[in-house]
């Protein structure tokens, strides 16, 4: 099988997608006239995997294990990649999240070197007692950088105070004290289970040429093993595990987050759940919004204050964040506001400017190699399509983002999380 | 394909207009820039904050936002920023691409002629600024200077430029302090408003696929025949005396450790190209001296970068550290400074550098707000090099240049945030 062509009219926007015989989805965007390209190879395993069956054998890893694996993963046995990548001059970078691993590099020469790169570096695993020893004091000084981190720590706690079993209550660098029970044998068993070209895709955004990509993935890819694995996500109750957590910090203002927790019925939402959503949260809480006036005016929020939807496999939660002075005071107007927005529903004239508004940033997205290359990413891993958010906000209708609010903001489900100063 | 205009509209004030098609998001920006002085710092920035949440005819942040999700999310981005000894004041706004609007609506004109208009027609009362959004802001004003301390990496590099430049007018914060906003009058702010139209010096950026005919001739309007006396400041080249050594302690998990130096200034862009060069061999990329040994040898840290405030003449390397190691840490710093003043940078080390300092300017052309970003951050210098010149001359920058540049580096101020 080739590559299938995959355009949207109304972005002006199109990608080539193949599914490789090795088992790795390959997606190719380009950007006409763009300098640079970007690369990124994903897998579908993040800090909530913490649980699986691989070949029959029930595996619980240590807090913090898909990160490790992410450092590690860059060295092997004829050193490390970032050395590799100097000698192409690409920016090479990882990261860890809590449903995706990703590696990626951007470049404006020699891509096709950096490729190979990014290709040997998924299919070299070298792990040691050693090299898992030396890189213990760095993780730790970037677990501790987080842990001196209010907007990291406060989200923490919320998802904490949010979820009784559900692994996004788990942080995703682990401890220093669970990273230190991490062996050669665990991040083996995690390569196994999740680094199998069926459970990863590569994404290649900008001036690249699909057949230059599938020339070098064709050379460089070693075809899957058939494995079966399974993730163990826990039966997650409905309600929050509290109403209320705090931590103290040395802080100059409080910080706060508040989540209204959802059910998540075990499935991804779709793009038009999300844009629904953004529609809903746009009216309701936004800078032109009757609520937002009245936190301001209270002098309850500042300008950093937003409103996010965090989702995934088991986990749905509408979340406001924020600098307050007074946070139980900012909840208690939000929650007020909440109530009477299920009684009201969302009226028609903010519906209007918040669909253009959200569609304005559903086009701005394209104009990203970065965002484009980790929404292809997410929604490959999600079952979504790219173009569909755009079509989406364009055709919604108040009754859609009416109809949503009935499964959101429940102000019987919500938890206030607050970092506050010292006395 | 893309083409760039430069046009001088009165004494101190030019427009300038890339017309790029490759993107659905236009940019426009006004930059005003002035001295940098205690006086004024605090009242520039409480300003761009007042001037970009409400104006005549959106009296409040509510009309105002409404009218831009009615733009299709457009925005207004005020910021406050210190490039060298000058304090730039900007608006910038960015847009949907009118071929997207749902009926083709003009939206880039319609954002340019907003744009302007928050600048020259503010919503006054009595003559002045309305009481009410100026206390808004004020209180959000207080607030983000407040909340600095809470990014701790943030915090300690502010604090070690306070200490090292105490004496230099650097040393003034961005937006002026607590105490300077908090004592802000009516009369200053006013005052502060028309001293940035007569006397800042004014970059004004359009950059998208709309043709800037418009937009210039909307600001060109504005500004008439104003008389303008834009003023300059003279930078100049500090040699720092005995070391000093200054330490916060707090109650964290982490320490952080700020060494800053004195490095080669001069106004000439070429210059800023070798010291970032210099830097990125020392501690700006992951395979500099300061990561290859730092990190990744002693695994003393998660990070250990170099950077150079190129408008000012320093250098600042700064890393998170366990309280025991910062001691460790400052001389494993040194020691890599020493091997690179001493000549000691492999043709690797030097290749790598320069590869990545070249790969990032060429980025920045896919980004408008990079391009944005590198135009007006070196508009005060002499002999600007676009990003594709600046590209070309990283080549030709000998390893003898890096190594007599490193050669004038020297410690002044080192401060340590120390936790638990």
């Amino acid at each position: 099988m080739g590559f299938v062509k995959i355009e949207n009219k109304r972005v002006n926007e199109h990608y080539y997608r193949m599914e490789h015989r090795s088992g790795l989805t390959i997606i190719v965007y380009p950007k006409r006239g763009f300098n640079s390209i970007y690369a990124s190879i994903g897998t579908k395993f993040g800090s909530v995997y913490s649980k699986f069956v691989f070949n029959g054998r029930e595996i619980t890893v240590p807090d913090g294990t898909a990160h490790y694996l992410e450092h590690k993963l860059f060295e092997s046995e004829d050193g490390d990649a970032f050395s590799k990548y100097a000698k192409t001059g690409a920016s090479a970078n990882a990261y860890t999240s809590f449903d995706m691993t990703c590696y990626l590099f951007s470049c404006t020469s020699k891509f096709r070197e950096s490729l190979e790169i990014l290709i040997d570096l998924m299919q070299t695993p070298y792990f040691t007692k050693e090299t898992i020893a030396k890189e213990q004091g760095i993780i730790s000084q970037e677990i501790k950088m987080y842990d001196d981190n209010p907007d990291w720590r406060v989200m923490m706690n919320l998802f904490k105070g949010m979820y009784h079993s559900h692994p996004i209550n788990i942080d995703i660098a682990g401890t220093v004290e669970s990273i230190a029970q991490i062996t050669p044998e665990i991040l083996y068993d995690c390569y196994n289970s999740y680094y199998n070209p069926h459970n990863m895709v590569l994404t290649v955004v900008g001036g690249a040429d699909p057949a230059e990509v599938l020339e070098i993935t064709d050379k460089k890819l070693i075809p899957g093993k058939n494995v079966d694995t399974r993730l163990i996500i826990p039966d997650e109750p409905y309600k929050v595990v509290k109403s209320y957590t705090e931590q103290t910090m040395p802080v100059a203002v409080p910080q706060f987050e508040i989540g209204f927790k959802e059910d998540s019925a075990d499935k991804y939402a779709t793009n038009k759940e999300l844009v629904c959503t953004s529609v809903l949260m746009n009216s309701f809480v936004g800078e032109g919004s009757g609520l937002y006036r009245k936190l301001m005016d209270e002098k309850l929020i500042n300008s950093g204050f937003g409103y996010e939807y965090l989702e995934g496999l088991g986990y749905r939660s509408v979340i406001l964040s924020g600098e307050s002075r007074n946070p139980q005071a900012a909840a208690e107007i939000i929650n007020d506001a909440v109530r009477k927005l299920h009684k009201d529903g969302v009226g028609r004239e903010d519906f209007e400017n918040a669909k253009k508004a959200v569609y304005g940033k559903c086009i701005a997205g394209f104009d990203y190699k970065q965002s484009i290359a980790s929404e292809l990413m997410n929604s490959q891993f999600t079952g979504r399509e790219i173009f569909e958010a755009a079509d989406a906000a364009a055709e919604i209708t108040l009754n859609d983002v009416n109809e949503r609010l009935q499964y959101q903001l429940d102000a019987d489900n919500s938890c206030l999380s607050v970092v506050k100063c010292e006395e | 394909m893309s083409y760039f205009i430069r046009k001088n509209i009165c004494e101190g004030v030019a427009f300038s207009s890339i017309t790029d098609d490759r993107f659905k998001i236009g940019r426009q920006s006004v930059n005003m820039i002035v001295p940098l002085s205690r006086e004024t710092a605090a009242a520039n920035a409480l300003l761009s904050c007042v001037l970009s949440r409400s104006s005549k005819k959106y009296p409040d942040f509510t009309a105002l936002s409404r009218k831009l999700d009615s733009l299709y999310g457009a925005a207004l981005y005020p910021s406050v920023k210190k490039v060298g000894e000058y304090q730039f004041i900007t608006i910038a706004a960015s847009g949907l691409e009118d071929r997207f609007a749902f009926d083709g609506e003009a939206v880039s004109v319609e954002l340019a002629r907003l744009l302007s208009s928050i600048i020259f027609e503010p919503d006054f009362e009595n003559g002045r600024f309305k009481d009410e959004n100026v206390e808004q802001e004020r209180r959000q004003l207080i607030e983000n200077i407040d909340s600095e301390y809470n990014d701790k990496r943030f915090y300690a590099i502010k604090r070690c430029v306070e200490n090292m430049c105490r004496n230099e007018l650097y040393s003034i914060p961005r937006e002026g302090s607590r105490e300077d906003v908090e004592a802000l009058t009516h009369e200053k702010l006013l005052s502060a408003w028309n001293n940035l139209l007569k006397n800042a010096q004014v970059e004004i950026t359009m950059l998208g696929s709309t043709s800037p005919d418009k937009a210039l001739e909307g600001f060109a309007n504005y500004f008439g025949d104003m008389p303008r006396t834009p003023v300059s400041v003279d930078i100049r080249n500090i040699k720092p005396g005995e070391v000093r050594h200054i330490t916060e302690t707090e109650d964290l998990s982490q320490s952080k450790l700020v060494m800053g130096f004195r490095c080669y200034y001069s106004d000439d862009d070429k210059t800023a190209l070798e010291n970032s060069l210099m830097s990125a061999v020392l501690g700006g990329t992951p395979t500099s001296k300061l990561f290859a040994n730092v990190r990744e040898k002693q695994s003393l840290c998660y990070y250990c970068v170099s950077s150079v405030h190129n408008s000012k003449g320093i250098m600042i390397v700064d890393s998170g550290v366990e309280t025991e190691n910062i001691e460790k840490t400052e001389t494993a710093v040194i020691e890599q400074l020493d091997l690179l003043k001493r000549g000691n940078i492999t043709d690797d080390e030097l290749i790598s550098a320069k590869l990545a300092v070249k790969n990032s300017l060429m980025s920045s052309l896919d980004s408008l707000a990079a391009m944005q970003g590198y135009y007006v951050g070196g508009i005060l210098r002499k002999n600007q090099l676009s990003p594709l010149e600046a590209a070309a001359a990283v080549d030709g920058i000998s390893k003898e240049r890096i190594v007599e540049l490193a050669q004038k580096v020297e410690l002044d101020t080192v401060f340590s945030l120390v936790g638990n």
